[in-house]
């Protein structure tokens, strides 16, 4: 056992070490995922890779939306330009509350190389089938990024809800059962949407923090669902990258969203 | 003009807005070489995630951890950095906790270039090296810098001898008004007792201003200034048509023009800057340039009318009533004009 998580480490060492430079996964990091009714939360925005990350202070020019729902609505996360946790918010009510980040896009250029082993990683298949097609697999790209990060924070006891209608971020991970009412054992249903519609044959990876080298791989069916058996504790990380042809104007040949889901599993 | 400025400024603002923004974290570091001949490398990191990646690196301690993240090199040649840190409490329990680390060490001989490798961040981070800033990602390497653009500051010597220099320039050529405030003072009298007493006054009060106004012990607005020494060299030459002989009064009126004129220089070296470790050699330079330069305007006029002329019955009528009249109406001109900006 203790052999295994040494290679782990390296593993992942091995990955910080190669490749710095690639995509990094981008993810909402409360401080606490189960405050109390009244309790004001610092909500970090971290960037990095296997849950090991940077904090992203707000940068009002990046945020399209950042926003919390729960039973009483839909509210904005405040903070002050440039400080880190990026948000704060107060739990006015028990219950599940749902954090959502929506990112303006930032621009990329990265080498042929370094594209086509991130496009890999990421399960972006028809990406690289459309390069291959148009003979540019060998191109740099330039790329135009958003962060579509949600959390799921619970107050008080939980019960099967799931939230109000998911907010509404253009890729969208949604936990189709509340996640902090599994049992061991248990799967949890997860649907990725673009643009409020299914994504089929989507690359959907879940790791932990207690060990994230060890992840968890399904492909989206055709109604864009996932099933995830998560081991019970500590915090998950759903993630899925959706890329497309960049629009026309944006100086860039593709356009990619980056969802993430967080959320803590108890150890019942 | 207008409008191609309206245009030019309209571009500059659809530029910016294509400009897509990136993901800057909290990381930062500064770059500092002191005299030529050790480095400093400051990097202000956010301490939880430093420390959640120092628990998954292979390594002993945190020095052998930290330095496999980092590059530091000479010339493209890695150097060994002495390492050292210390975490700054957070200031409040909704902000976050930061580490300082230092990288420092000797440069190598005759080394021309620096390069910086920081591996253990993910977002965008800035680099500031002799005043000058890299945006740098992860793992990115900067661009070299050139150690001769961040040498030590001047020698006293150099130092000393560029502000001599502005301080004469300062007077000629750029300063006109303090030239022909210099000339209404020469112009006076044919003797030398009566220049010499005047100069003396005038140095005396510019040199105290200069001085109180540099170490911020005064401060007079320049809209206030500058129509008073305007206004003093008009003086200075309307009194030269009626009068022919020093007086006292003369000398305390110069004096407390002096007073006024050296806040003027005080303003102008404040544009130029003084360097923070040559103050006082930059002080008393550029107020010795400017001594030297009343001097040239004097010697000069001297050689021109006063050698020749001075004696001659007609000196006054025709060359100090006329070129008073000349410096006269010039300074209320700028008296005006300083008046409504």
């Amino acid at each position: 056992m203790h052999r295994l998580l040494r290679s782990s480490m390296l593993l992942r060492m091995g990955l910080l070490v190669t490749a710095p430079l690639l995509a990094h996964d981008m993810w909402i990091e409360p401080m606490t995922f189960s405050p109390q009714t009244g309790e004001i939360v610092g909500v970090k925005l971290r960037v990095g890779q296997d849950l090991l990350g940077d904090p992203l202070p707000r940068t009002t020019a990046l945020i399209h939306q950042f926003i919390v729902e729960d039973s009483e609505g839909r509210k904005p996360l405040v903070g002050r330009d440039g400080s880190d946790p990026a948000g704060f918010l107060r739990v006015a009510a028990p219950g599940l509350l749902v954090i959502g980040y929506n990112s303006n896009p930032s621009a990329v250029e990265l080498t042929s190389e370094k594209f086509n082993q991130y496009v890999k990683e990421e399960g972006l298949d028809s990406i690289a089938a459309l390069r291959a097609s148009r003979n540019e697999t060998g191109a740099k790209a330039r790329e135009i990024f958003a962060r579509c990060a949600k959390s799921l924070v619970l107050s008080g006891p939980a019960d099967e809800s799931v939230g109000r209608p998911p907010p509404g971020i253009t890729l969208e991970l949604v936990a189709e059962r509340n996640p902090y009412t599994l049992r061991a054992g248990q799967e949890l249903p997860v649907r990725l949407t673009y643009e409020s519609r299914p994504l089929a044959g989507a690359l959907v990876v879940a790791m932990n923090r207690m060990n994230p080298s060890e992840k968890l791989t399904a492909r989206t069916d055709k109604d864009g669902r996932v099933r995830l058996r998560l081991r019970p504790g500590g915090m998950w990380m759903i993630k899925a990258v959706h890329m497309i042809p960049a629009p026309a104007g944006s100086n860039a040949e593709w356009a990619s969203y980056w969802a993430s889901l967080t959320f803590e599993q108890s150890r019942n | 003009m207008r409008l191609s400025h309206l245009v030019a400024g309209l571009t500059v603002m659809l530029c910016t807005e294509a400009v897509h923004a990136h993901e800057i974290g909290t990381t930062r570091v500064s770059v500092a070489f002191r005299e030529g001949r050790t480095y400093d490398v400051e990097i202000v990191t956010d301490a939880t995630a430093l420390a959640e990646k120092l628990a998954v690196s292979p390594g002993s301690d945190f020095e052998e951890k930290f330095r496999q993240r980092v590059k530091v090199a000479f010339d493209g040649a890695d150097v060994r950095p002495d390492i050292s840190y210390a975490v700054e409490p957070p200031i409040d329990a909704l902000s976050a906790a930061a580490a300082t680390v230092h990288l420092t060490g000797q440069i190598p001989d005759k080394a021309q270039t620096f390069t910086w490798t920081f591996g253990w961040t993910f977002a965008t981070y800035a680099m500031t090296a002799g005043g000058a800033t890299q945006w740098l990602e992860g793992g990115e390497s900067s661009a070299p810098l050139a150690l001769a653009s961040l040498a030590p500051p001047p020698s006293r010597i150099n130092t000393a001898w560029r502000y001599l220099r502005l301080g004469f320039s300062h007077i000629v050529p750029y300063g006109l008004d303090h030239m022909l405030f210099v000339l209404g003072i020469y112009l006076l009298s044919r003797r030398a007792r009566s220049v010499l007493l005047q100069v003396s006054a005038f140095t005396v009060a510019h040199s105290i201003t200069l001085g109180l106004s540099m170490y911020g012990l005064i401060s007079v607005s320049p809209r206030i200034v500058e129509p008073l020494i305007a206004i003093s060299i008009a003086y200075v030459a309307i009194e030269n048509i009626f009068l022919s002989e020093l007086k006292s009064w003369r000398i305390a009126l110069v004096f407390a023009f002096g007073l006024l004129h050296g806040m003027g220089f005080a303003g102008a070296l404040k544009e130029l800057g003084l360097p923070r470790s040559e103050f006082v050699t930059a002080l008393l330079t550029f107020n010795l340039g400017v001594e030297a330069g009343q001097l040239a305007v004097i010697g000069t006029a001297f050689l021109l009318v006063g050698w020749h002329c001075a004696r001659r019955d007609w000196y006054r009528s025709r060359v100090v009533v006329p070129a008073s009249m000349l410096i006269a109406c010039t300074a209320v001109y700028w008296t005006v004009e300083r008046l409504s900006l």
